[in-house]
């Protein structure tokens, strides 16, 4: 019988001064090829929250490439939306921060992507925790 | 007896993570439990040779090629370890280097998943 | 939910670990954790020992910090590795490492 694990990632780590958050989206974007690891038709499903500073990695616009040289976590957050991965921003730390939806990363639309990320309170990310078989907290 | 992931993300030396993850392996292998560990970004180092040991500097390999001949499985993340120079060749006997997925996979397939972050 | 959060700095805040609700919480005092179990600053308590948890510290990051795992907190557990591999497999499902 398949089995499905869902994985929480969780994020609260600001970007570019630590590898923690990139590390976070690599690892749940490599979801994509775990089946070569694993038994038949058994599988993996990623859910990427943001909390606390992690939110500003949704900050949209940013230059990374152009600045330092290596691809943003704008870009990667992109690909998770395009691979149809669950995204969440923690609600009321968007708001310490006074970002709307207007100000982060909600999809993937310019590469093709149809996933939109949700801004959610922490109460409903507890959730995830709760349904999550494991949790990484980057 | 169950089945426990670690995945490591913090500085070989100086952080003291790796050294908390070696030394739980060793206490949850002399239990009876099998113990899978996963170094990622400055972790990585962990597994290359080369190390001089000094007494100011953590000091694992010795303590980690022991565990591992009693069963510990150590395994590096590969692009981790390419983008820090540290290549196929420069890899400890006894240690694996996989892609990302694999800790994943050892996620799925643990009882206890203890993640440590890096710095 | 039967979550254990390891916390490994002492900082006196963590966003996460406040917002943090689930009938069954252990913290594990870790590395630099383990001074909320010893220090008292200006005569107060940490805030983490008024957590609804259960709380452990690690003796060896007790005692290599120059601290008497005789005189932390009572409401404070000191387990060795040993103990701690219990810990993980007998009492928590989930883990954080804050």
């Amino acid at each position: 019988m398949a089995t499905i694990k869902k994985l929480l990632f969780l994020v609260d780590k600001p970007p570019y001064k630590s590898e923690n958050s990139r590390l976070a989206l690599t690892h749940a974007i490599a979801s994509q090829t775990v089946e070569i690891h694993l038994e038949d038709e058994d599988n993996v499903e990623p859910v990427l929250a943001f909390v606390g500073d992690g939110v500003l990695n949704c900050i949209k616009g940013q230059k990374a490439l152009d600045a330092y040289g290596i691809t943003s976590l704008e870009a990667h957050i992109k690909n998770a939306l395009l691979l149809d991965l669950k995204v969440i921003f923690c609600k009321e730390d968007l708001d310490k921060f006074g970002l709307t939806e207007d100000n982060v990363i909600m999809d993937a639309e310019d590469i093709g992507g149809d996933m939109i990320a949700n801004i959610l309170p922490f109460a409903d990310i507890l959730g995830e925790m709760e349904a999550a078989d494991h949790i990484l907290h980057f | 007896m169950g089945k426990l992931a670690i995945g490591c993300f913090s500085s070989l030396v100086g952080s003291m993570s790796l050294d908390f993850a070696i030394k739980l392996s060793e206490a949850a292998i002399k239990k009876g439990h099998q113990v899978d560990i996963w170094l990622s970004g400055n972790a990585t180092m962990l597994s290359k040779k080369g190390q001089r040991k000094f007494q100011d500097y953590s000091s694992l390999e010795a303590k980690t090629k022991d565990l591992i001949s009693q069963g510990l499985n150590v395994t590096a993340c590969e692009a981790c370890a390419e983008s820090r120079g540290y290549h196929k060749e420069d890899t400890l006997e006894g240690f694996n280097r996989k892609s990302m997925d694999y800790y994943l996979a050892s996620c799925f397939n643990s009882d206890r998943v203890i993640h440590i972050g890096g710095e | 939910m039967k979550l254990g959060v390891f916390v490994n700095q002492y900082t006196k805040t963590n966003s996460t670990l406040d917002r943090i609700k689930t009938d069954n919480l252990g913290i594990i005092l870790v590395q630099n954790g383990v001074y909320h179990a010893a220090l008292k600053e200006n005569g107060k308590d940490s805030d983490i020992l008024s957590k609804a948890a259960k709380v452990y510290a690690l003796s060896e990051d007790v005692i290599s910090r120059g601290l008497s795992p005789d005189k932390l907190d009572k409401k404070v557990t000191v387990v060795d590795y040993n103990g701690l591999v219990d810990v993980i497999f007998n009492d928590y499902e989930k883990f954080i490492w804050l």
